[in-house]
């Protein structure tokens, strides 16, 4: 019997409070470690897809398994432990804190998960460097430029080892040079057997993804 | 997340807020100080009173001449001979000591010293309220049987430590500069135109130490009743006055009892005139600590009402926080934090917020009580003891964290998506 694939959802819908539909039934499945691109024009419901996807969200209709398990009737508390153990997530806007150096940012989820000190920070310490970054552990956010930032917030994601790194427009805004580098990196991380979904306008990107999910108005095109 | 880091992370973000956070931190110091200080005095009063009433005894009491009384002409009034009475009638009495005072004029060589107060007394006088080393010897029995002139001088001890306003307030008169140079004992002086031999010198506890409650009413020579009425008396049916009898049963428990016969006796004596009044002191000192009951009462309203406004003040400043952050938050959850995490996180920087404006309140405190000490008229103020400052400083993160809980509860339930989309 084959894996379960890691994301499954059937009739997937989103109706935000006011009545506006952002998903009206989606169904897709992707497969564990699959690279699937989530494209669309703006306002289409990606980024609203893709917080279902990574359980900051639910949806008002329709199922969404992760990793073959109902996510449906979970409280907040073991949404929370699951995306904890199982997601990572990259945003377009970094979303470093920043107050915490690079390393104390990537160690933060490990916090989360209860890991021994000592541990955590070598662990953010090999992600780091994993990233590129080794030497600029003790900088802050503010000392690093943009593909930097994003590079931290890669290594952030990968914390918990978890098995899908969600990532919403995660070279929305990067230059050209650091969106290739940050791509190179989502290609690795793949091929290394971690599932990865991200939304982007990028060409390029769609263009390395197995597989890309166009959607339209709340709808896959 | 382990108490150490979370410790750290708060600290960084109390120092990235300066301003805010000081003005809680300010009101929540404000109200530890004053905590302490009230404190401090509940201590101290309470200290001061079981002093008191070990000093004064359990069964005791005055007989004082009835103030604004108008004589119809029976009784004779208040007597040495009522005090001899009593104690013939009512052996049992632990206590009798009849006591007069006047301001007399005492010479010493060719020195001539104004306004000493002078007091004729009994032995019964060493009995309660004895605070004094003596040097060479007390009043005794033959002293007063035979009218001996005898005197016991007393010699001012000062102040350990000379509070601020007995600098320009405090009258040093002239007996007590001569007291505090001349040394008497063994010698003659003259008490206006008798000559009396200093047989003794009693020297009270410095004024800062002296634990008794009217501390300042010590005369300033002591001479045996009967020569004191003999020498200064009037001559008259006057001489045998006494200002008032100081009576002590020995047990709290014969207090009501004797009392009622003592004021049997001396109505009988006094043939049926009620001249007198028979004053219990420690009534006295209890309702006096009740005042000042009322006074800490106020004070630690004061202190509560403080910490209440230090306490809405870190409220003010969780919700200014959690507002500036609720992106944060929105990253944190993102992250892998769970409610508990977030309402952790912003509890724990309240009660630190709290715990460092209690221990900043308990530095002002322990200087203002120190401070206030060392300027002596506070004898009555205890140094807190270090349960207290524990005490208040959990006190104040307590207060702190339960402040913080409705907005910090608030964070916690956050919509992440929401919050991630916060500027
Ligand atoms: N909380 C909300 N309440 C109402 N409408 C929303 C909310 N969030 C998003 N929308 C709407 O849903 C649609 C899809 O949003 P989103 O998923 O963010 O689009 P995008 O594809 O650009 O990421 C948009 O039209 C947006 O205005
Ligand atoms: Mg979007």
């Amino acid at each position: 019997m084959s894996a379960p694939a890691a994301i499954t959802v059937e009739n997937l819908a989103r109706t935000y409070q006011g009545g506006y539909q952002a998903l009206k039934g989606v169904t897709f499945s992707v497969a564990a470690g699959e690279f699937a691109a989530i494209m669309g024009p703006s306002g289409c419901g990606k980024s609203t897809l893709l917080n279902i996807l990574g359980l900051l969200d639910r949806p008002t209709g329709g199922t969404y398994r992760l990793e073959g398990a109902l996510t449906a009737g979970l409280g907040d508390a073991e949404l929370t432990a699951l995306r904890r153990a199982r997601i990572g997530f990259v945003f377009q806007a970094f979303n470093l804190l920043p107050r915490l150096s690079a390393l104390e940012n990537v160690a933060l989820p490990m916090a989360y998960a209860g890991a021994a000190v000592a541990p955590r920070l070598e662990r953010a310490r090999a992600l780091l460097d994993r990233v590129g970054l080794g030497r600029k552990g003790e900088h802050t956010p503010l000392q690093l430029s943009g593909g930097e930032r994003q590079r931290v917030g890669i290594a952030r994601a990968l914390a918990n080892k978890p098995a899908l790194l969600l990532a919403d427009e995660p070279t929305g805004n990067l230059d050209s040079t650091s969106s290739a580098e940050i791509l190179a990196l989502f290609k690795e991380l793949n091929a290394e057997g971690t599932t990865i979904v991200l939304v982007t306008h990028d060409p390029a990107i769609g263009a390395s993804a197995q597989r890309v999910l166009r959607v339209k108005d709340g709808l896959l095109a | 997340m382990n108490a150490r880091e979370a410790l750290r992370a708060g600290v960084r973000e109390i120092s990235a807020n300066k301003f805010r956070s000081a003005l809680s931190f300010t009101a929540v110091s404000v109200g530890v100080a004053s905590l302490l200080y009230t404190l401090a005095q509940t201590q101290g009063m309470k200290q001061a009173l079981e002093r008191n009433l070990e000093l004064m005894g359990p069964g005791r009491m005055t007989i004082e001449k009835k103030r604004d009384y108008v004589s119809k002409g029976l009784s004779g009034g208040l007597t040495y001979a009522d005090a001899v009475a009593l104690r013939r009638e009512l052996p049992d009495l632990y206590m009798v000591d009849p006591r007069s005072s006047y301001s007399l004029t005492v010479h010493y060589g060719g020195r001539k010293l104004e306004g000493v107060d002078v007091a004729g007394t009994t032995p019964d006088f060493r009995k309660r309220d004895w605070v004094y080393t003596l040097r060479g010897r007390f009043l005794n029995e033959w002293d007063v049987a035979n009218r001996a002139r005898v005197a016991v001088l007393v010699q001012p001890a000062g102040w350990v430590k000379k509070p601020f306003w007995a600098k320009f307030w405090g009258r040093e008169d002239d007996y007590d500069k001569f007291a505090a140079r001349v040394d008497v004992l063994g010698q003659r002086v003259r008490i206006v135109d008798s000559v009396y031999t200093v047989v003794g010198v009693l020297t009270p506890p410095p004024r800062d130490l002296d634990p008794r409650w009217d501390s300042w009413s010590t005369p300033n020579a002591f001479v045996p009743i009967t020569a004191f009425q003999q020498t200064f008396g009037k001559g008259d049916a006057s001489a045998d006055l006494v200002d008032e009898i100081r009576v002590e049963t020995g047990d709290e428990r014969t207090l009501a009892a004797r009392r009622r016969q003592i004021e049997a006796i001396l109505k009988r004596r006094h043939r049926g005139e009620e001249d007198f009044e028979i004053k219990d002191q420690r009534e006295e000192i209890e309702s006096e600590m009740e005042n000042m009951r009322k006074y800490v009462k106020a004070g630690l309203a004061l202190g509560i009402v403080a910490l209440l406004a230090g306490g809405i003040g870190i409220m003010n400043v969780t919700l200014a926080t959690i507002f500036a952050r609720v992106r944060e938050i929105g990253v944190r959850r993102a992250i892998g934090a769970g409610r508990d995490d977030i309402l952790a996180q912003f509890l724990l920087e309240a009660a630190m917020l709290g715990a460092a404006g209690g221990l900043a309140g308990v530095g002002l405190g322990l200087g203002g009580v120190k401070w206030l000490s060392g300027l002596g008229g506070t004898r009555d103020l205890a140094q807190p003891t270090v349960l207290h400052c524990l005490g208040v400083v959990a006190l104040a993160s307590a207060v702190s964290a339960g402040f913080a809980l409705v907005p910090a509860w608030r964070a916690s339930r956050l919509d992440p998506v929401e919050a991630l989309k916060a500027e």
